[in-house]
């Protein structure tokens, strides 16, 4: 990994209600750089249920603190609540503003007048395809449009860092195209964004990621968990040629480590 | 009714079934005419006929002045449901604040007071006559109108105030649009639930000096003398006053509040 530090998760350990969750997890997300192409970044987070993804998400976007270790930016800079973007698992909306007005509204907590806040809320309107869709409450809309406007009101002023809790459950396979598309897309429209992709999802979470990072527990011989999870193991997409292709799940390769993931995958 | 197919006649029978708007007026006046047919031929002697209510309703219209009396009470009712929302929704916000909460959860159990006790007290710090009532009125509504809306406050869902911190709003953002925006709808049906406290409440608090009038002390007058068409009569026109004020604020909430209704259609 060549690139200047973006991110580091450092040492982050957390309990609760008595029980380890989280213990020592460590990882850096590196600036990836491709010649003549604006390149973000996009990690995934990869991990059984209940291991602890939302916690850590929870930790990374400084919503919670963690028991000990740190997440810092950029020269190791300390990260505030509101620097980093989250997609959360349920996509909350605002359930008394339409879809146009919560995406403005985005636009103005973060200091936008109202007409530039109008100005993106309108552009990522049709970026996202919900066009026809401004008008409508959160209540009138499918699961599919509710993800996209909860998606699109994260980019109204794009963070640095974008988490999406599971981005990929639920959605039909065409669905999971577009979201796979959009994550690559916002991640490149600059060369220091990031997206973290949280899941369990490993296939598509393969297809889109540089960088995977295995969340998992350990095991004693015998195979009881202990308790805490941490980074079980870290899988470099551009070192194995598997990165930014379209045509990458057709790849022996991408086969060959999908089987590998789900093999590691079983046993935590 | 004709209209009704076995079919669509079986549904109204069983759960969750969505009928036509039609279908459900019907519905209402068949249960109107049952309840008054059953009146009619109430084999209770000391019940008067829906015909002495109307005559009673007329006297009491035009010979009593029960118009002027009316608007005592109306006037008396919204000045202090004005002052109950004031004083309970600054109360229901402040739950967010860990040092107000005591004192919210504190008002809401006075709801099990009832006001009778209350009207020595409350006297000797208003005077009597009119504010007395008015004073009086407020807290009632208010331990009940602050015991439902601390709840929606208090059930407002950490991830509504998580998304909108990632989003970079300031709290005081946060607290608009989650707290206050964000039960709009809520806040009116408590409202709206709670003006049917003051109606419950006003032949109590009324009573504590007929001189001043309204429709609660014109009750008890007749409720003394045995007129029992005449209270009839009263109770009639405060159940449509109720029901005509509970509709106008049904359509309010769903002007302002458009979404509430799109969350509560089922189908
Ligand atoms: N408030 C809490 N008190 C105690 N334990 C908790 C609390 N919140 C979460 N946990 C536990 O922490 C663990 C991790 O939870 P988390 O929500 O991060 O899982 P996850 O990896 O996101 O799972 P999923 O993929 O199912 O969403 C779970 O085992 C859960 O039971
Ligand atoms: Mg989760």
């Amino acid at each position: 990994m060549t690139g200047e530090v973006l991110f580091s998760v450092r040492e982050v350990s957390q309990k609760l209600g008595g029980a380890q969750i989280l213990d020592r997890v460590s990882f850096d997300v590196h600036d990836r750089t491709r010649a003549g192409q604006t390149t973000g970044q996009i990690i995934g987070i990869l991990g059984p249920s209940g291991v602890g993804k939302t916690r850590l998400i929870r930790i990374i976007a400084a919503l919670d603190a963690p028991d000990s270790g740190s997440v810092v930016g950029i020269q190791g800079a300390p990260i505030e609540p509101g620097q980093v973007g989250v997609v959360f698992q349920d996509y909350p909306l605002l359930r008394h503003r339409t879809v146009r007005s919560n995406l403005e509204v985005a636009g103005i907590a973060n200091g936008l007048s109202r007409a530039a806040a109008q100005g993106r809320a309108k552009k990522l309107l049709d970026l996202f395809r919900l066009g026809d869709r401004g008008s409508y409450y959160p209540a009138q809309l499918s699961g599919g449009q509710r993800q996209r406007v909860a998606i699109a009101q994260q980019i109204v002023c794009p963070k640095r860092l974008l988490l999406m809790d599971e981005p990929f459950s639920g959605l039909d396979p065409s669905a999971l195209e577009e979201v796979m598309h959009l994550v690559v897309e916002v991640a490149n429209m600059d060369e220091l964004n990031t997206i973290g992709i949280v899941t369990h999802d490993i296939r598509a979470a393969m297809a889109v990621s540089d960088t995977l990072f295995m969340l998992g527990r350990d095991r004693t011989p015998d195979g009881k968990w202990l308790p805490g999870a941490r980074i079980q193991e870290t899988y470099d997409l551009v070192e194995r040629g598997l990165a930014w292709r379209d045509d990458v799940m057709e790849l022996p390769a991408f086969s060959s480590l999908e089987k590998e993931i789900r093999q590691k995958f079983k046993q935590l | 009714m004709s209209t009704l197919s076995t079919r669509g006649l079986a549904r109204l029978f069983l759960p969750n079934r969505v009928i036509r708007s039609s279908t459900a007026l019907a519905l209402v006046a068949f249960w109107m005419a049952t309840v008054l047919t059953v009146w009619l031929l109430s084999p209770f002697a000391s019940l008067p006929t829906p015909g002495e209510v109307w005559t009673a309703l007329g006297a009491l219209w035009w010979r009593h002045g029960m118009g002027p009396e009316l608007f005592t009470t109306m006037k008396l009712i919204l000045h202090a449901l004005a002052l109950t929302v004031a004083i309970s929704m600054a109360l229901s916000y402040a739950t967010m604040i860990a040092f107000f909460r005591p004192l919210v959860a504190a008002v809401s159990k006075l709801r099990f007071l009832g006001l009778t006790g209350l009207v020595f007290p409350f006297t000797l710090v208003t005077g009597g006559g009119y504010s007395l009532k008015v004073a009086l009125l407020t807290f009632g509504m208010t331990t009940f109108f602050v015991t439902s809306m601390a709840q929606v406050v208090l059930e407002i869902p950490r991830v509504a105030f998580d998304h909108m911190r990632v989003l970079g709003a300031s709290e005081r953002r946060i607290f608009w649009e989650v707290v206050v925006r964000g039960t709009l709808d809520r806040a009116l049906d408590v409202l709206r639930q709670n003006a049917a406290i003051g109606w419950a409440m006003i032949t109590m608090v009324e009573g504590i000096s007929r001189a001043e009038g309204g429709i609660g002390a014109m009750i008890l007058n007749q409720n003394k003398h045995f007129l029992l068409a005449e209270v009839y009569a009263i109770l009639l026109v405060i159940l449509v006053l109720g029901l005509l004020m509970d509709y106008g604020m049904g359509v309010l909430t769903d002007l302002l509040c458009p979404y509430g209704r799109l969350e509560r259609v089922r189908r």
